[in-house]
């Protein structure tokens, strides 16, 4: 019998993320925008709202005292970013032109040159860079180090910005989002409340912006109560990766496809590996891998680990030293699963949350600064006397479908779906799309939830290299080179099915790149299941588990890792 | 450089880290002590120095405000230039407090102070970084369990504070003050400590670290997998999201030794590690490795230890 984690769901719903107002109307706090989430796309509203602030104080004036508030779950604005990451640097020159020179926003440095190799367990060769992957005068970035800048810029313009505070819910008032609730603080681990317990608070906001990032709660909550989601299915990847100091510039950015994945079409394992330099002395290292994959014993973790005892990529670190580790999933459904709608009453949704990226060009950082820069154009037509609250946040939509970010996710479409056919089948069939820009195959691609790929179980993880702390590392002491430090007697933000097959279990605790979960020994009840022991203070809050069957949601503001570098 | 101490006592005798942090300052520069509460004389009485007793029965409850009062009216009539604490919920309370007050600078977390500038581990301890000041008052907060509390040989001298207290000072009221129920030493203040993992097993081999630390006369700690697995309390938790300690001796029973436990207790004087896996990290920075069954081991050490002291 096939085992497929999409049928031992979550003990969660939409609803548990949604909520009316309940604080006294003399004691909520009244905002103009506010907007969940202090990564580029959130960020990028909040200074678009700064500069239309600034050319028109007389209806920021209308806004009150906190006309925009940034609500950051993280410790630091910063601390939960983390990407590749090389960006395309278009949308942050649109929204600062006039304002920074690309030379002043804090990238490290321009790619140079660039290289694809396809790796066997021995060999590495070199092949023509995909024309979706080129990356001439784009620029090497830590993302987490480009939010904390972007979090200055918006302070500079008058945004408040409020980290350490997980927004838990959506207020929704008569059918319209009237702004989000902040979680407490202070509970124990059964929901007790503490000496230092502080309740969460109603933030009455005129305009709501979800920039949430990957696998956002209240994103998915308005999805599903507005019936905004796509007909096809949102799909993740699980990247996993590695700051290192090296002793050796690397002089170019380097991906890789192919080992240590398996390219068998029941494995269905697709991604691969991205090393990048940052700056002269530090190298950034990544493993991604599609979340559709099937085999329980599949490591994204352990995958990094081996992949950096290749020959060709032990070399790039010898002599270098471990810095900071991290991990987060991305959105890889692409066009064919954007909303049917980024707006509801009160509500304009942007970045990852909705999945703007793409996956062959291996972006969305730009796609995410794009449309939080429209959202924020969208919310402000709204605060104009007179103005319609709906076709304003209506406008936001129009804006998306205009835009630039529109047409390049058209144009690949198709692209990742093509590769749940296997690795070969699948690269002709993307080569094949990029020709025609897209319009081949002309009936879109059928996708599938990443929880409902029934599983396999291999002997994969006798290979995964002994960790010897040098080179290659184990879980948690990877956990402590994220930073997190979280709270241990706080309540459990985790949602998983209490009892689930034992394959299941195995496939959650080898998927965790943090060990949160583990398999207890032996104990298989009468009913043939198990049950799964959590750590929840491990966690990173990358988000797999929501694609594989289960839910992540905020845990106490100022819990998680605390990336700088990542 | 002229230095005062508070000195946080509790059922009558002084806290062992603030003795460590007055040994510390000693060794430096002069150094006094302050005592603040209600009938505290004789808690300070060998304290190898000069100590200012604050003894008023408004000081009895362990409020911060007051105590700010007191240390304030000292730093200003007596010239001290530099207070110090050793980190607990109180000393957090009066430091800051204080820091206000005097528009002090404050350092935290320090491990050692030279007179004239501190050390402070930071980035989870990856690296210790050089702290100063740039206050004419100095003040500083010492990691728990940081030092050694050598005695003082010096004659101990106990003067009068006049006790002042602001209106605002007094607004407070301690409504209840609440202890966890313990026996034996507080793993903060045990000489020695024997720590129980997973390796364990089973909640109820817990009772094989309790024997051993009776006969040692130390206090039982655990790591945050068997506290997050409902084995022992919280309070007991030694690592990175725990407390910090740093007794003579750690005995680690059945610890594999993660980086998150080992930054909790790294600054023990003598480790033990019994594990049957002799690949766990502990090996690595453990003084004294037994590679071993610990049911069979733990109780006939405890029986040893037993037999050596007679007992």
């Amino acid at each position: 019998m096939s085992v497929r984690p999409a049928d031992y769901p979550a003990p969660w719903s939409a609803s548990d993320a949604i909520a009316p107002p309940t604080d006294p109307v003399d004691e909520r706090i009244d905002v103009g925008v506010a907007i969940v989430g202090a990564g580029p796309a959130g960020l990028a509203a909040a200074i678009r709202l700064g500069q239309l602030m600034e050319e028109d104080p007389a209806t920021a004036e209308r806004l009150g005292e906190v006309p925009v508030a940034v609500l950051e779950k993280g410790k630091a604005p910063g601390s939960h970013l983390l990407s590749g990451a090389v960006v395309n640097p278009r949308a942050l020159q649109v929204l600062f032109r006039g304002r920074k020179r690309v030379d002043e926003m804090p990238f490290a440095g321009m790619v140079h040159g660039e290289s694809v190799l396809f790796l066997t367990k021995r060999r590495a060769i070199p092949i023509p860079t995909p024309p979706t992957m080129v990356n001439d005068r784009n620029f090497v970035v830590s993302l987490s180090q480009l939010g904390r800048w972007l979090s200055e810029e918006a302070e500079s313009l008058g945004a408040t910005v409020l980290p350490e505070t997980a927004a838990t819910q959506l207020l929704v008032d008569g059918g319209r989002v009237v702004g989000v609730r902040t979680g407490d603080r202070g509970r124990g681990r059964g929901g007790e409340e503490q000496a230092n317990f502080e309740p969460g608070s109603d933030i009455a906001a005129r305009v709501t912006i979800l920039a949430e990032g990957t696998q956002g709660t209240l994103t998915s909550a308005a999805l599903s109560r507005f019936g905004l989601a796509s007909e096809q299915p949102q799909v993740w990847a699980l990247g996993v990766k590695e700051v290192w100091r090296v002793a050796k510039p690397l002089d170019r950015v380097i991906h890789t496809m192919g080992w240590p994945l398996r390219a068998g079409k029941k494995y269905r394992e697709f991604g691969g590996s991205f090393i990048y330099p940052v700056g002269d002395d530090m190298v950034t290292i990544g493993m991604v891998v599609g979340l559709d994959y099937r085999d329980a014993a599949l490591s994204v973790h352990d995958l990094l680990q081996e992949l950096k005892t290749h020959p060709s990529v032990r070399r790039i670190l010898d002599g270098g030293e471990r810095l900071q580790w991290g991990a987060k999933t991305i959105p890889e459904g692409g066009f064919v699963a954007l909303p049917k709608r980024f707006h509801a009453p009160g509500l304009l949704l942007c970045g990852d949350g909705v999945g703007l990226v793409n996956v062959p060009a291996l972006k969305g950082i730009h796609y995410a600064v794009e449309s939080g820069r429209l959202a924020a154009e969208a919310a402000w037509k709204s605060f104009a006397r007179g103005a319609s609250s709906r076709e304003s946040l209506a406008s936001y939509d129009e804006s998306l479908r205009k835009s630039w970010l529109w047409n390049d996710l058209r144009e690949v479409r198709n692209m990742r779906q093509a590769f749940g056919r296997g690795f070969y089948v699948g690269g002709a069939l993307a080569s094949a799309m990029t020709v025609t820009k897209g319009n081949f195959p002309p009936r879109d691609l059928p996708t599938e939830r990443d929880a409902e790929q029934s599983l396999i179980s291999t002997s994969r993880a006798s290979s995964y290299p002994a960790a010897d702390g040098k080179l290659t590392f184990d879980k948690l002491s990877s956990v402590f080179a994220s930073g997190n430090r979280t709270r241990d007697d706080q309540p459990n933000h985790i949602r998983i099915a209490k009892r689930v097959p034992r394959e299941v279990a195995e496939l959650w605790t080898n998927m965790c790149p943090a060990h949160v979960y583990e398999v207890p020994d032996g104990a298989v009840g009468a009913d043939g299941l198990v049950e799964v022991q959590i750590a929840p203070s491990n966690c990173v809050q990358c988000g797999a588990i929501t694609a594989k069957g289960g839910r992540l949601t905020p845990p106490e503001g100022g819990s998680g890792p605390e990336y700088t570098l990542t | 450089m002229k230095t005062l101490v508070f000195l946080e006592h509790h059922e009558g005798a002084v806290q062992k880290g603030a003795l460590g942090v007055l040994a510390k300052a000693a060794s430096v520069g002069d150094a006094h002590g302050v005592v603040i509460g209600s009938g505290v004389r004789d808690v300070v009485a060998a304290a190898g120095t000069t100590v200012w007793v604050a003894d008023d029965a408004r000081l009895e409850a362990p409020l911060p405000q007051p105590r700010v009062d007191v240390i304030a009216k000292l730093v200003r009539d007596e010239g001290y230039d530099t207070v110090l604490f050793a980190q607990s919920v109180l000393a957090a309370d009066v430091a800051a407090g204080l820091a206000v007050r005097l528009g002090a600078g404050l350092n935290w977390g320090l491990v050692d102070f030279d007179g004239t500038k501190g050390s402070a581990p930071q980035l989870q301890d990856t690296v210790v970084v050089d702290v100063g000041w740039t206050s004419p008052v100095r003040i500083g907060v010492f990691r728990a369990g940081s030092l050694d509390a050598t005695a003082l040989s010096g004659s101990t001298e106990l003067r009068d504070a006049t006790v002042e207290l602001e209106e605002f000072s007094t607004l407070a009221e301690m409504v209840e003050q609440a202890h966890a129920e313990q026996q034996g030493p507080s793993i903060e203040d045990a000489d020695v400590i024997v720590a129980g993992g997973r390796g364990l097993g089973e909640p109820a081999n817990f009772a094989l670290c309790e024997e051993l630390a009776k006969a040692l006369g130390g206090a039982v700690a655990a790591t945050r997998a068997v506290v997050d697995a409902g084995w022992y309390p919280y309070a007991a938790q030694v690592g990175q999201t725990g407390k910090t300690v740093a007794p003579k001796l750690y005995v680690a029973v059945g610890i594999s030794g993660a980086i998150q436990h080992k930054v909790g207790m790294q600054g023990s004087g003598v480790i033990v590690a019994i594990n049957k896996d002799a690949n766990a990290p502990i090996f690595e920075f453990a003084d004294l490795g037994v590679v071993g069954d610990l049911h069979a081991i733990v109780p006939k050490l405890t029986e040893l230890v037993r037999a050596r002291r007679g007992s």
